[in-house]
């Protein structure tokens, strides 16, 4: 059972019951993330900055206060989104609530606390050298996307450097506010009793956030980064269908089928055949308003243009369509993963969340085991044909630059 | 939760936690046999093993294997630690018998010539994907100039050297000593059928022959190691400790794991609170890993490496200060707390209860319920944390730095 609710000042309550749990999980989506940040890097500075000290409690007392009631928890800052998730038991939750609304209604934002936010955000950003793969998807965003969702969180060093309290403060205000914002939870819980704790905590909070739009996408070019690293990290980005198409579901099943399970083209040609790399994916990564398909493969220098010549073979291949057999193991993996998510509190909480950000509904699971069961062979290979993947962005990163060629995409091009 | 076990004629143990609640059941293969089996000119075998497992038996390929648990919906994988090789998926209860053929016939594999060569490259993959991820990195160096030439030192992945040298007759001759049914256990937890299980393993393993099975327990002293590697391709330092901690066999490891929390959890401990807090140290986390007879404690502090001398010495003052002063009833309540939810909320899928109820049972033979798991939680004493500091397990430490620039060694 999903209950929901709007409240007046915009904030969305969302739960589904799960009477069963002992334990209950729950995440604030706050639309303060990167996209609109006055720097870059303030949002990862101001998200850590609210967690020192709030209401009534200093750092280490808040810190503490969260601890004894054996929170499970994290926090961070997305391309649109704050996040601010927990978990734990049941007859905790209304004191959780109560400390989240410190956390986000009255944080300190103590200036002598804010230096080291700033200092460990530098890091982060250095720790991305680190991580090379990581690095790779940040530029291959910032280059896929000229709007605003291809932006890091980890920002600039510049515009860390540049960050006041004054600023930060203000952004706060104007950005962590209740439109825009969803509270998701799933377990155990009293709904009238829940509803009443979240008007007591937020009722009085103000506010309207920015969302945003559709995304605007740049495609048919390849870049290479020169890196040092052991492996060449191969990275491919296509535009893909929005959630609410009528193609979602058609292309869900294709892209399962291409990379969801052991037995999936890419598992199978690129390592179960030629053993050209450890790691090889291709996973949805949808925002509100569009689609985009996030492709990866890491893999030893000499066998990197291999691996990226048989990617661009099994693009090309998948316009032919799926086999029957491929359809239904892609059908039988999400089913199973859809009945399997009804066990875990944190599994809901996410699929609630996802719902929102995607599709600005919730959808129940019939809905979605219905969407999923109803979907034909014919209509997944009318969908591939008639989309046919084509000039992806793509990045590599490593000791050398590969050509590709393959897709049609000569160095440098830009469609 | 109702605990179920059988020992077979063959020696095999299968295991079970029921629960008529879950809407779906996971089962592994747990081989109590890892990189500290492996014998010399060996390294790497283990964890290639696991991989070739998934090539198939005399009767299934590699294709096959991973359509047919595609075709079940199975969420599956496997893994190999230095004490332990575990093949595992969780599907939902009407494919109990395929998931179970399947894994079991898995576990008698063909290692055919055209497989192991195709499967080193992926193997050769793996190693140079980890020379990229400076804490697998910094691990991997620790760990042996932790234990010197104890077994628990030896290297999961092997190396490029190693795993180029190795032939099929060396993996052979490795699964002949460590696959044995009597060094394995079947596990399954959540919504599955027992009787039926029995009866199909039964008949599946009828032919498994038991064969006497040893693991070397020689004796380990912690020296105090004090080193700095260049590590030209990172740009942060990373900087590894480990010192002697307790053993999974010993009741004192829920006291070592809550005592690791207060020192070094990654939002709230004595380490965070002197180096994460202050801006100097990206990450200064302490965790504790109980393992088979023996056991240690494992620090990581990454930062600007610029500070590393810095942050080092601040982090071994909050070690000594713990050691020295003790630690509060107020830090111990709050973790105990903290750990008990966690393993509540972990408990709430089959999946997430396969691993803790099975990895018990391993070297302890013991059953370990949920309720029970929690009880030894709460039930540990301030005593009992000053009675492990008064170990001094933070004199003996082995610390490895790995630095971007020679300048700064």
């Amino acid at each position: 059972m999903i209950y929901s609710h709007h409240f007046p000042n915009g904030l969305v309550l969302v739960a589904e019951a799960q009477p069963w749990q002992a334990g209950v999980s729950f995440e604030f989506l706050v639309p303060a993330g990167a996209a609109f940040e006055p720097l870059p890097g303030a949002a990862t500075v101001l998200d850590s900055w609210c967690q020192r000290g709030a209401g009534e409690y200093d750092s280490q007392a808040l810190q503490n206060a969260f601890d004894s009631l054996g929170l499970q928890r994290d926090n961070g800052a997305g391309v649109q989104y704050q996040n601010f998730s927990g978990a734990l038991l049941a007859g905790d939750l209304p004191a959780a609530l109560a400390l989240y609304g410190d956390l986000l209604l009255r944080p300190h934002l103590d200036e002598a606390e804010l230096e080291p936010c700033i200092e460990l955000a530098h890091q982060d950003l250095d720790g991305l050298e680190d991580a090379p793969a990581d690095k790779l998807f940040v530029a291959l965003r910032a280059g896929f996307y000229q709007s605003r969702h291809g932006v890091s969180a980890l920002g600039s060093h510049q515009g860390l450097a540049e960050l006041t309290p004054e600023l930060l403060r203000h952004d706060h205000a104007a950005r962590v506010v209740p439109g825009g914002t969803l509270l998701a939870l799933a377990g155990r819980f009293d709904w009238p009793a829940l509803l009443a704790q979240v008007e007591q905590h937020f009722g009085d909070w103000q506010g309207q956030g920015q969302l945003l739009g559709a995304p605007v996408t740049r495609q048919g070019f390849y870049q290479h980064i020169s890196d040092e690293s052991a492996q060449v990290q191969i990275g491919l980005m296509y535009p893909a269908p929005a959630p609410t198409s009528r193609d979602w579901y058609p292309y869900s099943l294709a892209m399962t089928a291409l990379s969801g399970g052991f037995a999936s083209r890419l598992m199978t040609e690129v390592r179960e055949k030629r053993g050209l790399v450890y790691s090889v994916s291709a996973s949805p990564a949808p925002v509100r308003g569009g689609g985009a398909l996030q492709v990866y493969a890491g893999t030893a220098p000499e066998r990197a243009q291999q691996t990226l010549d048989v990617l661009a073979a099994e693009f090309d291949r998948l316009s032919l369509g799926l086999e029957a057999g491929e359809l239904e193991r892609a059908r039988v993996g999400l089913m199973t993963s859809l009945v399997m998510s009804q066990e875990s509190t944190s599994a809901r909480a996410r699929g609630l969340l996802r719902d929102w950000q995607l599709f600005e509904r919730f959808r129940s699971l019939d809905e979605v085991k219905q969407g999923l069961e109803q979907v034909t062979l014919g209509e997944v290979n009318d969908f591939l044909a008639r989309y046919h993947f084509r000039d992806p962005a793509i990045m590599t990163l490593g000791p050398v630059e590969l050509d590709a060629t393959a897709f049609g995409i000569a160095k440098g091009a830009a469609a | 939760m109702n605990f179920q076990q059988i020992e077979l004629a063959n020696g095999l143990t299968i295991i079970g936690e029921h629960n008529p609640q879950a809407k779906s059941l996971a089962l592994g293969y747990f081989v109590r046999s890892g990189a500290r089996d492996e014998l010399e000119g060996e390294s790497g075998v283990s964890h290639f093993l696991e991989h070739m497992l998934f090539k198939g038996s005399d009767n299934i390929g590699a294709l096959e294997i991973n359509r047919e648990f595609d075709d079940i919906g199975a969420k599956s994988n496997a893994f190999t630690s230095e004490e332990v090789t575990c093949y595992y998926g969780a599907v939902l209860p009407e494919q109990q018998a395929r998931l179970t053929g399947l894994l079991s016939q898995m576990m008698r594999p063909a290692l055919r010539q055209s497989d192991f060569d195709t499967e080193k490259g992926v193997i050769l993959e793996e190693i140079q994907m980890y020379q990229d991820q400076p804490d697998i990195v910094l691990y991997d160096a620790l760990r042996p100039l932790y234990y010197g030439h104890h077994p628990s030192g030896q290297s999961i992945l092997g190396t490029l050297e190693s795993i180029i040298a190795l032939t099929r007759e060396q993996m052979l001759d490795y699964y002949r000593r460590r696959y044995a049914p009597n060094n394995l256990i079947l596990a399954v937890a959540g919504a599955y059928d027992w009787q039926a299980l029995l009866e199909q393993v039964t008949l599946l393993t009828k032919d498994w022959q038991p064969a006497e099975i040893g693991r070397l327990y020689p004796n380990h002293q912690p020296r105090q190691v004090n080193e700095a590697h260049f590590a030209e391709q990172f740009h942060q330092a990373y900087i590894g400790m480990m010192a002697p901690g307790v053993a999974i066999q010993d009741p004192r490891r829920y006291g070592a794991d809550i005592l690791a929390e207060i020192i070094g959890d990654d939002e709230n401990s004595r380490l965070y609170w002197a180096l994460v807090d202050t801006g100097l140290a990206e990450t200064a986390s302490l965790g504790h890993s109980p393992e088979d007879q023996s056991g240690h404690y494992s620090a990581t502090l990454v930062c600007d490496s610029e500070q590393a001398e810095l942050v080092l010495a601040k982090a071994q003052a909050v070690l000594q200060s713990v050691q020295a002063d003790g630690v509060t009833a107020a830090e111990l309540s709050r973790f105990q707390r903290k750990l008990a939810v966690s393993t509540v909320l972990r408990g709430e899928t089959p999946y997430g209860r396969l691993f803790p109820f099975a990895l018990d049972y391993l070297d302890n033979r013991e059953y370990v319920s949920l309720e029970t798991t929690v009880e030894r939680i709460m039930a540990v004493t301030l005593q009992d944390l000053n009675d492990l500091l008064a170990l001094r397990p933070f004199d003996t430490m082995t610390v490895l730095s790995l630095r971007p620039s020679s300048a700064l060694l």
